[in-house]
């Protein structure tokens, strides 16, 4: 009896050492930055351990007033939005045909749209760039916004197709016999019933852009365009020393990313579990 | 217009835009990589074809290259064996549903939502001598002399980068974890019908069928080190010396360097590295076979 019983409790052990590792190696560095956003520069230096002395939303204040991050903020938002809205609408329209008509040669073009998810984003960097600049929208927000849509194409394509596919065709069939259109068809009748897949497609991409740094970078120069991350790498070389702000600068830059994820973590962590991408 | 014409329209107005995006920043991209890989160009004058001077460029011009081409073979290697190991151990775990199970899947893809920049920042001030954590709780803990400076010396440079990216294998995981979900009932009950104790589901009939998502996991973690940048161009920048270099730094450098074909020579090694790592690893994992 004896015998079989301690192997248990260390295995029971072992897998408990295993799960707080795994929680503490995933919150301890973001909350260790968000409490130190809260201390002053002395605390900090003084104790990197301690807990505020009080809680005072000042440094948030002062990087959104003296730093410009309400434009950063603005850019990003409006950069991930508008690259996710004109993605999801572009990419729903040839979900809904992958998903629900045959052609000839659809197989070949689907599956060379999605193999694109292999090359890895950075090498088509110059290019892209070159592309950007000759379309004359180097350092503008709508160059990023194309940029980005683009980046979701094979994931979001990869969604759509199986949500529309789930879709039953009786009902566009009824549709026509009822005189609709064909975008009637899809916009009143499919588009409604793919809500899931959209919005999962939607978090995805909204994340990865919300989130990209490299091409951010190669693609713009002036602080008016700047987004979030890269913001973030400027203060960082100029105002390392005032840690105070820099915590509540890094702070402003993770959350809505984990706001969003923990409302969604459901379908976020599906979508991650059958195709391997976070966005 | 009859029906069936007007239905082949719209199927093209619908998918043309699609088209349009990949034809624009997928595929004249990717080709372009490849072709202007063998020319000289600065982006202003048009590309001149030039053979291989890139790519012995590449070798030989200085060390960078063999350097950037060792750190990401170690890399690999490490994620390969170490990150993708954790990641399946913490799947096999989450897979018996202790207590807690979903809290620890719903936290542990907290550090893949967030920007890689932002977590490459906040490393950084972990392991600042000043007010970084590792090194104050080490003079804590009685190493008063404690004072190494991760980002900037070598191998400790190596070292910190590889711990911002090392734990954290939640795709890993919510991959195999996927797969250990699918196995069917019977297959267990059949197992232990036979007399099978637990441990021996889990090595000889859990392990071998999850190993293609293993392989999957194996592929996407290097594919992840092939393309880093952020982890190592916000805090190391390749140093000290050239020590942490990698490609996707070469690449950013080319291109802000106007030195276009180099930067695409880089790029297309990238890409075939890419695409190497990921029929030798199907071919040892084996995974186009459906095992049941």
């Amino acid at each position: 009896m004896k015998n079989s019983v301690m192997p248990q409790i260390l295995g029971k052990l072992f897998i408990y050492i295993v799960m707080i590792f795994t929680i503490a190696v995933s919150t301890f560095p973001i909350l260790w930055i968000m409490m130190s956003s809260f201390k002053t520069n002395k605390e900090i230096l003084g104790n990197p351990f301690s807990l505020p002395q009080t809680i005072s939303l000042q440094p948030y204040i002062d990087v959104f007033q003296n730093y410009n991050f309400l434009i950063y903020f603005k850019n990003s938002i409006w950069i991930a939005g508008l690259a996710t809205l004109v993605g999801l609408f572009i990419y729903s329209l040839a979900g809904y045909i992958f998903g629900k008509f045959d052609f000839r040669g659809k197989n070949f073009i689907y599956a060379l749209c999605t193999i694109t998810l292999l090359v890895p984003g950075h090498a088509k960097a110059q290019p892209i760039f070159s592309i950007i600049m000759k379309l004359g929208l180097y350092d503008t927000k709508t160059g990023l916004i194309l940029v980005y849509s683009s980046f979701g194409l094979a994931l979001a394509l990869f969604i759509l197709r199986a949500t529309f596919m789930t879709i039953p065709k009786d009902l566009d069939e009824a549709a026509l016999i009822d005189g609709a259109s064909f975008w009637r068809t899809f916009w009143n009748i499919n588009l409604p019933l793919a809500k899931s897949g959209i919005a999962t497609a939607g978090i995805l991409m909204f994340l990865g852009s919300w989130n990209e740094y490299f091409y951010a970078l190669i693609l713009t120069t002036s602080s008016m365009n700047r987004t979030l991350p890269v913001a973030l790498q400027f203060f960082d070389e100029a105002f390392s020393y005032n840690y105070t702000n820099m915590f509540a600068a890094i702070t402003m830059v993770v959350l809505p990313g984990i706001i969003i994820y923990l409302i969604v973590q459901e379908q976020v962590q599906a979508s991650v579990a059958s195709t391997g991408v976070k966005g | 217009m009859n029906k069936k014409w007007s239905t082949k329209l719209w199927i093209a107005i619908f998918l043309a835009p699609t088209i349009l995006m990949f034809l624009m920043f997928n595929l004249t991209p990717i080709v372009t990589v490849f072709v202007t890989g063998f020319t000289e160009w600065n982006g202003f004058s048009s590309p001149k074809f030039n053979g291989l001077d890139n790519y012995i460029n590449l070798v030989s011009y200085d060390d960078t290259f063999l350097i950037s081409l060792r750190n990401l073979f170690l890399w690999s290697a490490i994620a390969a064996t170490l990150h993708v190991g954790f990641g399946v151990l913490v799947a096999f775990i989450l897979y018996k549903r202790p207590f807690g199970w979903r809290v620890v899947r719903g936290t542990f893809m907290i550090p893949n939502v967030i920007s890689v920049a932002a977590w490459a920042i906040i490393y950084k001030f972990i392991f600042n001598d000043d007010i970084g954590v590792i090194n104050n709780f080490m003079r804590d803990i009685g190493f008063s002399d404690f004072h190494v400076k991760w980002f900037y010396e070598s191998p400790a440079a190596f070292i910190a980068i590889t711990l911002t990216w090392l734990f954290y294998a939640v795709i890993v995981t919510l991959i195999v974890l996927n797969e250990l979900m699918a196995i069917p009932k019977e297959v267990h009950e059949a197992a232990l019908l036979d007399g099978a104790n637990g441990w021996q589901v889990t090595r000889y009939i859990n392990l071998p069928l999850v190993k293609g998502a293993i392989g999957t996991g194996v592929i996407l973690s290097i594919t992840a080190r092939i393309a880093m940048f952020e982890e190592v161009a916000l805090t190391s920048r390749g140093g000290p010396g050239n020590d942490t270099y990698n490609i996707p730094l070469m690449l950013y450098n080319g291109i802000v360097n106007s030195e276009y074909g180099y930067a695409n020579s880089a790029a297309t090694v990238m890409i075939i590295i890419g695409v190497l790592v990921m029929i030798v690893v199907s071919r040892l994992f084996k995974m186009n076979e459906k095992i049941y």
